[in-house]
């Protein structure tokens, strides 16, 4: 009996002591750079990242694009309720600071200093540039005002405790790149930060461990559709992923949604490829680069 | 020799079309996007510079997709839902006034495509970029997304 009590003590200690190493806690002011905005390159990563996908209000299609929230995303842990990022001060992020925002993005930590759930998948725009950070919230600052409430996500024990998603934190966001590509190739370092930082591209792609946290092992090879039924392709260059398609044919799809065979691009992947459609040619040809050079996974 | 090949294939593919009709309707259209998609394929080489642009192959591909556009619409009669794995989604039918839209979409970008008698890469690109489009956002609402 004393000793149950003995371990049941030390496991409360324990955890005690691991939500206090992992409570949410954000940078220091002086950690941005001292940068002068462009919105013109805020706008061009909020299609990179294709923020609108899950952040616009459900059936509306507009331009400038209204980031009322509000989509449900049904996933194996829950159903999360994608917020308003519209720049309302009541209803959106209007009060926020950059700062705020590059904790948001980087850390996952919210500017009241808690978690955000990894639905938001800050593990990807982690990689993300302060300066391209700063440039993404000025342009949110231009986009319409929107007035929907955020609503509470619907999350089974024990992903509904946010302070475990500490926990998470240390085992799942680490801001090093994934692949490893020459440091002086310019084509496929730039390849390389849009597929793993803002295109967040193996948040799909990749498999999930047990926590919910990325199987970098097994790295864009492919994984269960979060949307439920069928698969989410392997994009690495194995014989079960894009072994067959060359530079240009991945270029050609990311541009015009056909693939090699002539087939249209489905699913979610419509409109990612919507958006890769707006990048530079040069940006695909360099995504495109850097999918011919990560380990190709079976 | 591979513009020779390219004619008869697509020859083939015409009258191969004549030689299915009759059969379930299901089948036909099945076959009937199999057509349409080989067109795209000779006309994408082109964009893609696999293959040099050649005004004559990407017209009579062109024709293909027209035949698409006259015949396809019809290939969906009540009845046609389930069979032959078809990737009909139900919504054709549950939401026939926009699947008749974006077919006549697509015939309406097919025509203008034809209209422009494309002669050079960049005419032929601009002419089929809006019937790529039709395509996909036909397929986006109206297909099912099967599993590989």
């Amino acid at each position: 009996m004393k000793r149950l009590a003995f371990t049941l003590g030390l496991m409360a200690l324990v955890v005690g002591l691991m939500l206090m190493v992992t409570r949410p806690s954000g940078l220091p002011a002086e950690a941005l750079p001292s940068h002068i905005v462009d919105t013109t390159n805020g706008a061009y990563l909020f299609h990179a990242g294709g923020c609108a996908s899950c952040h616009a209000t459900p059936e509306t299609v507009s331009e400038p694009p209204v980031l009322g929230g509000g989509l449900a995303m049904e996933t194996p842990f829950g159903t999360f309720l994608v917020p308003n990022i519209s720049p309302d001060p009541n209803h959106g992020i209007g009060l926020w600071t950059t700062l705020d925002f590059v904790n948001a993005m980087h850390l996952g930590v919210s500017p009241g200093g808690s978690h955000y759930y990894p639905a938001f998948p800050y593990a990807s725009y982690t990689r993300m540039s302060l300066e391209d950070l700063m440039d993404l919230k000025a342009y949110l600052d231009t986009l319409p005002e929107a007035r929907s409430n955020n609503q509470k996500h619907a999350l089974k024990f024990p992903w509904n405790v946010r302070a475990g998603i500490g926990l998470w934190k240390l085992l799942n966001l680490n801001s090093a790149a994934v692949a490893s590509v020459p440091p002086d190739n310019l084509v496929l370092t730039r390849g390389r930060y849009l597929v793993e930082g803002p295109g967040h591209c193996g948040e799909c792609h990749t498999p999930r461990n047990w926590t919910g946290g990325l199987n970098n092992n097994r790295w864009l090879a492919g994984a269960p559709n979060p949307d439920g039924e069928g698969k989410v392709p392997n994009i690495t260059p194995d014989e079960k992923g894009l072994a067959a398609w060359s530079q240009n044919d991945i270029e050609y799809y990311l541009e015009s949604g056909f693939t090699p065979d002539f087939d249209t691009v489905g699913g979610s992947m419509v409109e990612v490829q919507e958006n890769m459609a707006q990048l530079t040619s040069e940006d695909r040809a360099a995504i495109a680069a850097y999918l011919k050079t990560i380990p190709p996974l079976h | 020799m591979s513009r020779i090949l390219v004619s008869m294939a697509l020859s083939m593919m015409f009258f191969a079309s004549v030689a299915v009709a009759g059969s379930d309707p299901i089948e036909v259209r099945q076959h009937l996007m199999e057509e349409t998609r080989d067109a795209a394929k000779v006309i994408g080489a082109m964009l893609k510079e696999t293959q040099p642009f050649n005004a004559e192959e990407a017209m009579a591909a062109l024709k293909v997709w027209k035949k698409t556009a006259t015949e396809a619409g019809d290939l969906f009669p009540a009845g046609s839902e389930t069979g032959f794995d078809t990737e009909a989604k139900a919504t054709i039918w549950s939401d026939r006034a926009g699947f008749d839209a974006k077919m006549e979409n697509f015939n309406t970008q097919v025509d203008a495509a034809i209209a422009a008698n494309p002669d050079n890469l960049e005419a032929l690109n601009a002419a089929a970029g809006p019937v790529f489009k039709a395509c996909k956002a036909c397929h986006e609402d109206y297909r099912v997304e099967k599993e590989d």
